[in-house]
């Protein structure tokens, strides 16, 4: 490893209607150096008015999310000595930018709040019980720490229009639909509102998650079968009316 | 807009100037042409896999290929690049194109679980032919290097049936509360095994179909009269 990196960090600020343009600092490298800890010199030796956002630096709290050499990673997780002597760092480009590395995720909100909440079944024993063996599948997607990796790196949202709900919200309406206690299927809401069609299990979000979730083996296809269920397979349509009944 | 979007858009990405697709399109026309032209259903009790049962199965296991969530990752990345990578879209090149994902003619990829049910069917047959190639003879059991070649693309072939994600899903994976059922349990533990071979899913659906075509490449040369064939014993029942 050289005692020295490029950092190439592209900077804007809409606010005051800066164009995003490429900046490059050189920063003395340290063993066991991750991007961050890059960021953080600049910010704090060469230009204290670069903007990130961070908060553990230990990979638990998916704020400091950004295109690290063009592929959506987080920046405690990336080690320097990976990335080769020149690194590139912009920010999400599934968002808007607020300034420089700072992007404003707040459309997840709005997106979650389309997707049906969990409703338990009716007439429960109180306290709630669950079963070790029901939880082990919906437990995964417990780990999600919502960095929006696999929103940015998704396709369907960064460069097409859809209505496709994104790789996070599929984890969500999965760890939904397979618990035990509730009572409401999701698959027509997925199929209809949630754009569901339109994600080709391309699998871009599986491999940048930092957490390791199977988001496309064990969320969306999961789901999408599901979906074939109720929509595409006539021996699955009568099964699902029969219960319905 | 969204609407406009889900119209069918195979005859735009037939227009783009795709050299992965036509390739394809190139080696599927020969092999249709090396099957069809000089047929090698059988020679000396090896029984070709492309042959078996019967060539007229062969439209419905390409469809069962074509329609596997493998395949359908390799060929939307590879062949109609949405996307290309999962890096960023520096040249435009996919958010450029028209996109229905699977809301259009790719649609039809939900009828896979159909196409299982036909593979499965079908799956019996490997092992029959690789019976029969240690058989052939009358009154001889005979064991050679072929016989293995057919057993390894039997077993591959049937890892990559059972790993696949639309039995996953009829065999437990549509079940949100297995503490429920009688036999939960059991159901759980199927479910569980069937996870971990649908772990190598990609990699049994790409090794299957290459020693499928290993097989057949291998048949045709001992019909060439390649010396590549090996007895291992050869005794009188």
């Amino acid at each position: 490893m050289s005692d020295k990196v490029t950092i190439s960090i592209k900077r804007s600020d809409p606010s005051k209607g800066e164009a995003p343009h490429f900046v490059d600092y050189e920063v003395p490298t340290q063993e066991g150096m991750v991007v961050l800890d890059a960021v953080h010199y600049i910010e704090n030796n060469i230009d204290p008015t670069l903007s990130v956002r961070w908060n553990c630096k230990a990979a638990r709290c998916g704020s400091c999310s950004a295109e690290v050499n063009g592929l959506p990673r987080l920046m405690c997780k990336t080690r320097v000595d990976k990335m080769g002597d020149k690194i590139s760092i912009e920010p999400m480009r599934a968002y808007p930018v607020v300034k420089d590395l700072v992007t404003d995720v707040s459309h997840n909100w709005e997106i979650a709040k389309r997707i049906p909440p969990f409703t338990p079944k009716p007439n429960l024993p109180k306290p709630w019980k669950i079963a070790a063996i029901d939880i082990t599948r919906s437990k995964e997607f417990r780990t999600c720490i919502e960095c929006f990796l696999c929103q940015d790196v998704c396709h369907v949202i960064r460069e097409h229009q859809s209505n496709y709900l994104g790789p996070k919200h599929m984890v969500k309406v999965a760890a939904l639909d397979m618990h035990p206690l509730d009572s409401i299927d999701r698959a027509g809401f997925l199929h209809v509102e949630g754009g569901v069609g339109f994600c080709n299990i391309t699998k871009c979000c599986q491999n940048v998650c930092p957490e390791g979730i199977h988001i496309t083996d064990n969320a969306i296809i999961p789901e999408k079968e599901r979906v074939v269920n109720e929509f595409y397979d006539p021996i699955g349509i009568l099964i699902h009316r029969r219960k319905k009944k | 807009m969204i609407e406009n979007r889900r119209r069918l858009n195979v005859l735009s990405e037939l227009l783009e100037p795709n050299w992965r697709f036509w390739s394809l399109v190139l080696i599927l026309l020969l092999s249709a042409g090396a099957l069809f032209l000089y047929p090698v259903s059988e020679y000396q009790g090896y029984v070709d896999p492309f042959y078996s049962p019967t060539v007229l199965v062969l439209p419905f296991i390409a469809l069962f290929r074509l329609s596997c969530y493998a395949y359908r990752k390799d060929y939307h990345r590879h062949v109609f690049k949405h996307p290309m990578a999962c890096l960023n879209d520096e040249r435009m090149d996919s958010s450029k194109r028209k996109y229905t994902g699977e809301t259009g003619f790719f649609a039809l990829n939900n009828f896979h679980r159909y196409f299982f049910y036909i593979g499965l069917a079908i799956l019996p047959f490997f092992y029959y032919d690789f019976y029969t190639s240690m058989v052939y003879q009358s009154g001889f059991f005979i064991f050679r290097l072929g016989s293995i070649l057919l057993l390894v693309n039997a077993l591959l072939l049937t890892f990559w049936t059972i790993s696949c994600h639309a039995f996953r899903h009829l065999i437990g994976g549509s079940v949100d509360c297995y503490s429920c059922l009688s036999h939960g349990k059991g159901v759980k533990k199927l479910f569980n095994g069937q996870s971990f071979l649908n772990l190598y899913h990609e990699q049994f659906a790409f090794v299957s179909l290459l020693v499928v075509v290993a097989v057949d490449l291998y048949i045709r040369a001992l019909i060439a009269g390649w010396p590549v064939d090996f007895t291992f014993f050869k005794i009188a029942i």
